[in-house]
């Protein structure tokens, strides 16, 4: 049988880096094709080399049996290989038609009738149909969603690639995504479904790919598996309590943590973020964490941790109760919560948590700058400052040259040393960690959790986001996990339990989202 | 009557030609606050080529030097990647500094009269035709679509198999060739060029873009308003009314009153394109 | 390193082309232009004088610049300025009245940037748009006070009446037929004054933050909107304090045309300066220099122009300059 695509032995690095690893796969066409797999993967990076967008280092691509090389995305349109990407390329100004031929409008003066007759009918083959003169800013996800799918049949597009698709879509709007996909393959279409959802799998693919880590960790036709052996395809199983005695006596403490007795720190009730759209990413959640603890969120990039700490910390515009120590802070600015003792280590490390261009120093007290021990009535105490900037920048070993030196000179992994002591050590009464261990090796990590664990003991409360879900098992006193913008508790920190959640096990359906988007 | 209509032309037509320019280069992402400069060089290199070798010399030569200021605006903001803020204020002050300088040594100091000049209806004809022209254009034709997915995305442009550099190049040299065509005209209006002798009118012709949302047609019907507005200022200059007289520097400040309203969303919802002044 | 001395000789080269063009020697040009500005103490307090606005215009863009705002409204807020001070000097003639026609005219500069500060911070229209249309309302709006209600008629040209002595700033040291004005210390004293707030205070380490990574400065607990607000005000006052005295130490009354484009030389002075304050001193020296130089240039044809014109191509390299040292930090 000859397959619609064949990817053989794809091999990619960037620079030190193995992002694929021997990776193949092959898909029978008009079938719905999963490729899963946790983030960073490697399933974007696959499905980039089909379109042309990276080069593989290694390997072969066999299209319809005939082999090909794609260097860029036009090579691939020329294959009749199309791509939606996870971020629409969409352009708002347009109107919903022009954007629909951009690229592909097949002459100087295109004729907008026949085009828009075209459009319906390739509409009405996904039985739908759009306001093609409305600007296409006004579309809502959903709609913008399907407007990217026509236009890959716009460009006869016969094997298509959808990166998440459903990322942005309620259960509804999904539902009726895979019908249009439904149609299109039983016309023939060959589809490519980039997923972290397995319900989606199980329901509408006819074979799945796991990767995990750049590797091949599994292909199974979808009719000869379940979800519970493509968890384990996707997360793996590891040596947790090996690794945990690895890090010594305080974590032992921490697996013998029992029932916390105690008093409870941050009470969060219906917390949401205000503004048009933003409830979409973090629904209503309720929340207590207790003085003590390191606390873990699990849960794919892009469920609402984000969102979660924007609001804890007061930057994000919200609604909803939040109590320290009992007493309401929900009115509170950014600057407040600094002061009670609230600590972030921010997601994206160089747009929300340096400044590239200043020193060590100026950088080490950033966002503590309004603390008493380097200020005395809005006047900079030069000396303290100086001192602290020492201790931030050696408490993880940084390598810098000299506390005057620019961040920008010290590496990702040395950078994110500063900021993670920036938070620690400065009396934190809750952290709120996004990723802490990003760019840190194994040492750096295990002196980070360690600092955590040790702080908990002290009285504080860590909160940390990880996609590391050993790093969660190993170092926390219990977990949340956040699936599509909700938050719930695990009831216990075993591979299992988290992958499922984290897969959407256990959350209720979100409503509808409404069409179109004022 | 007549007299009426010849002045408000007169205002109107530089104003519409820059307009037109400015909308070019901002629908395609650049910022141009150097269309005063481009014209000011225009009306300058206008002069001087017009008092040697006539007036359709002098109009073909402001146009080329305003493409080519342009096209060094380009080469700043594109390849060099400066700030397109700073790059229109330094094109501006060696246009301002440079026709002062230039036009004084190299204007023909025996002559006398006026430069010689192409008539001004023909200048009219073309401040009615280009925008009438360029907006059908814009509408039906795929540059028309290119220009404003370049201006307002231009990653995902590239993405759609488009080139946003050489979208934003033939765009930009539009800008510089209806600049000329701007200055060109001020000089065959006056038959001198003067010093500074654009006065501010392609802060104007920025502020009616952005009171029309970027659009041609209301750009160039802000454009007629504030030429209106303008000649209105010069007529009734010392009349009274209601026993008081309006000075006539109100009507001068009208037009940019009005764009500082425009800005603070006074007037309608702010329309600035998505992509503009980024590289 | 090599890439910048190109671009340098690039300019210079540039410059001696345009002069050749216009048929000027330009070696003759050059020493004129240090002869006139720096050959003499005449000269040289007459460069001082020069430099003096336009250090103080540079402060006020070079706050505004730091909290990554372009204020291109100096011009206007000068001529605001400017023209509030005198009325308020012609009203209280003492040294009091001096001190309150100071205040005054940074208090107009003030109140004419907030507009775009605030359509900035709240609205996201561009600050350099409005700050343009600004300048041109100013200059419509002192044209009309100072030719008909404000005017001294017994003048004829456009122009207030002239100032007391008691209320204008008084001379550091005076020669024969030329002096220093006490308003050059003022200057330096508000330059060295901005460089201690910025390393000092902690409002001026959050407006550099705001300026240096405005997404990182909310988590930070700095809000951007109300520091770009206040920013654009504090600008516009030292704007407006510009031209508080150049009236009140220079002028000693307020005419049509009193700016010669000070807020474009400023602007070029802050840009070019980099992110040192104190830099703002010997740059504004060069620009005070060379405007000093173009009265003189002029005796041999080269024109006031030339000198915007040089001050656009050092605009541009320093720009350009600081573009590429940025690139290869990555």
């Amino acid at each position: 049988m000859s397959y619609a695509v064949e990817m053989r032995r794809i091999t990619k690095r960037f620079g030190p880096v193995t992002a694929l690893d021997d990776v193949s796969l092959a898909v029978i066409p008009g079938t719905i094709h999963a490729i899963v797999g946790e983030n960073g993967a490697g399933k974007s990076t696959l499905v980039k080399a089909l379109y042309g967008a990276h080069r593989p280092d290694s390997g072969e691509i066999v299209i319809r049996g005939h082999a090909v090389t794609i260097a860029n995305s036009a090579q691939a349109l020329a294959l009749n290989i199309g791509m939606v990407s996870q971020h629409y390329g969409i352009i708002g100004e347009l109107s919903v038609l022009d954007n629909l031929t951009l690229g592909a409008e097949g002459g100087p003066f295109p004729d907008r009738h026949a085009a828009r007759r075209r459009a319906e009918s390739l509409a009405a083959r996904l039985g739908t149909t759009l306001d093609w003169d409305a600007p296409a800013h006004r579309l809502s996800a959903a709609a913008a969603q399907r407007l990217e799918i026509l236009k890959l049949l716009w460009r006869d597009a016969k094997i298509m690639i959808l990166d998440e698709p459903t990322a942005m879509l309620s259960p509804a709007d999904s539902d009726r995504l895979f019908e249009s996909l439904r149609t299109l393959v039983a016309e023939g279409t060959t589809i490519l479904l980039v997923t972290h959802r397995l319900p989606e799998v199980m329901a509408h693919c006819q074979r799945v790919t796991v990767l995990r880590q750049g590797r091949l960790t599994g292909d199974f036709p979808v009719s000869e598996t379940d979800p519970d052996q493509l968890t384990e395809a996707i997360i793996g199983r590891r040596p947790i309590d090996a690794a945990a005695r690895a890090v010594g006596e305080t974590v032992q403490t921490v697996f013998d943590h029992g029932p916390n007795s105690a008093p409870i720190r941050l009470r969060v009730t219906d917390l949401a973020l205000r503004g048009t759209g933003a409830r979409a990413k973090l629904a209503p959640t309720n929340l207590s964490l207790p003085a003590g603890e390191v606390i873990g969120i699990a849960g794919v990039d892009g469920s609402g941790q984000a969102e979660l700490f924007q609001a804890l910390l007061g930057v994000a515009p919200h609604t909803g109760r939040l109590e320290w120590n009992g007493a309401d802070i929900s009115a509170t600015s950014t600057r407040e919560r600094l002061a009670l003792g609230f600590r972030i280590i921010a997601e994206d490390r160089l747009a929300q948590a340096v400044v590239p261009d200043w020193s060590v120093l100026e950088n080490a007290v950033l966002g503590l700058h309004r603390h008493p021990a380097y200020q005395r009535q809005g006047w900079i105490r030069p000396a303290p400052k100086r001192d602290w900037a020492r201790r931030v920048a050696d408490q993880y070993q940084a390598r810098y040259a000299s506390v005057d030196a620019p961040m920008s000179s010290l590496s990702g992994g040395n950078q994110q040393r500063v900021v993670v002591a920036r938070a620690t050590e400065s009396d934190p009464q809750l952290i709120l960690a996004f990723q802490p261990s990003r760019g840190l090796d194994l040492g750096a990590i295990q002196a980070v959790y360690t600092r955590f664990l040790e702080l908990a003991a002290a009285g504080s409360t860590v909160l940390v986001v990880s996609f590391d879900l050993e790093e969660l098992q190993r170092y926390c006193h219990r977990a949340f996990v956040m699936y599509d913008g909700q938050l719930a508790e695990a009831p216990d920190l075993r591979s299992e339990t988290l992958g499922a959640m984290m897969l959407g096990q256990g959350f209720a359906p979100r409503a509808a989202s409404p069409e179109v988007a004022a | 009557m007549t007299e009426l209509l010849t002045v408000v032309l007169n205002l109107t037509t530089p104003l519409v030609l820059a307009a037109i320019a400015g909308y070019l280069s901002e629908r395609a992402g650049v910022i141009n606050i150097a269309l005063e400069g481009k014209m000011l060089a225009a009306a300058c290199t206008a002069g001087l080529v017009g008092m040697r070798a006539g007036p359709i010399a002098a109009v073909i030569a402001a146009m080329l030097v305003a493409a080519a200021l342009s096209l060094a605006h380009v080469a700043l903001t594109q390849r060099l990647r400066i700030d397109q803020v700073v790059s229109g204020m330094a094109l501006n002050a060696v246009a301002a500094g440079g026709t002062n300088f230039l036009f004084s040594r190299l204007s023909d100091q025996d002559r006398s009269g006026r430069i010689p000049a192409l008539p001004n209806a023909v200048f009219w004809t073309l401040a009615v035709v280009v925008p009438i022209a360029l907006s059908v254009y814009v509408q039906r034709s795929r540059a028309g679509i290119h220009l404003i997915a370049a201006g307002s995305d231009a990653e995902k442009a590239r993405l759609a198999g488009l080139h946003p550099l050489r979208i934003r190049t033939v765009a930009l040299i539009g800008t510089g060739l209806l600049t000329g065509l701007a200055g060109a005209f001020l000089v065959a209006d006056t038959g001198v060029f003067t010093d500074n002798m654009t006065a501010g009118r392609g802060y104007i012709a920025l502020a009616a873009l952005i009171l029309g949302g970027w659009r041609i047609l209301p750009a160039t019907l802000s454009c007629i308003v504030l030429g209106l507005l303008t000649s209105l200022g010069l007529l009734l200059q010392g009349t009274k009314i209601n026993g008081g007289t309006v000075p006539s520097e109100f009507w001068t400040a009208l037009p940019y009153l009005a764009t500082v309203l425009a800005l603070a969303g006074f007037l309608g919802r702010n329309r600035t394109p998505t992509g503009l002044g980024k590289v | 390193m090599i890439a910048r001395i190109g671009w340098i000789i690039g300019a210079v080269l540039l410059i001696v082309g345009l002069l050749l063009a216009g048929g000027v020697d330009p070696a003759a040009a050059a020493t004129k232009l240090v002869q006139s500005s720096l050959g003499t103490p005449r000269a040289i307090a007459g460069t001082l004088e020069q430099t003096t606005p336009l250090l103080i215009a540079a402060v006020g863009v070079f706050i505004a610049l730091r909290a990554g705002l372009f204020n291109i409204g100096i011009e206007g807020q000068f001529l605001v300025g400017a023209l509030a001070a005198t009325q308020l000097a012609l009203a209280f003639p003492t040294g009091a009245g001096a001190v309150a026609a100071l205040l005054g005219g940074g208090i107009a500069g003030a109140a004419w940037a907030w507009p775009a500060g605030a359509i900035r911070a709240y609205r996201n229209g561009h600050e350099v748009i409005s700050t343009i249309m600004l300048n041109s309302v100013a200059l419509a709006l002192t044209d009309y006070l100072v030719a008909g209600p404000l005017r001294d008629p017994a003048k004829g040209t456009a122009a207030t009446f002239d100032l007391d002595p008691a209320a204008r700033l008084p001379q550091l040291w005076a020669g024969p037929g030329y002096g220093i004005s006490a308003s050059l210390i003022l200057a330096v004293v508000l330059v060295i004054a901005t460089h201690l707030w910025r390393i000092r205070r902690v409002a001026g380490y959050e407006l550099d933050l705001v300026g240096a990574n405005p997404t990182a400065a909310p988590q930070m607990g700095v809000r951007v909107a109300p520091v770009q607000v206040v920013a654009m005000m504090a600008s516009g006052a030292i704007g407006g304090l510009a031209g508080a005295v150049q009236v009140l130490a220079f002028e000693g009354r307020f005419y049509q045309g009193i700016s010669p484009g000070y807020g474009f030389d400023a602007l070029g002075i802050a840009l070019l300066a980099g992110p040192s304050t104190l830099v703002l001193i010997p740059v504004s020296l060069l620009f005070g220099a060379l405007a000093k130089g173009s009265v003189a240039l002029q005796l041999i044809g080269v024109t006031k122009g030339f000198v915007t014109v040089i001050a656009g191509i050092f605009i541009l390299i320093a720009a350009i300059v600081r573009v590429r040292r940025e690139a290869t930090h990555d």
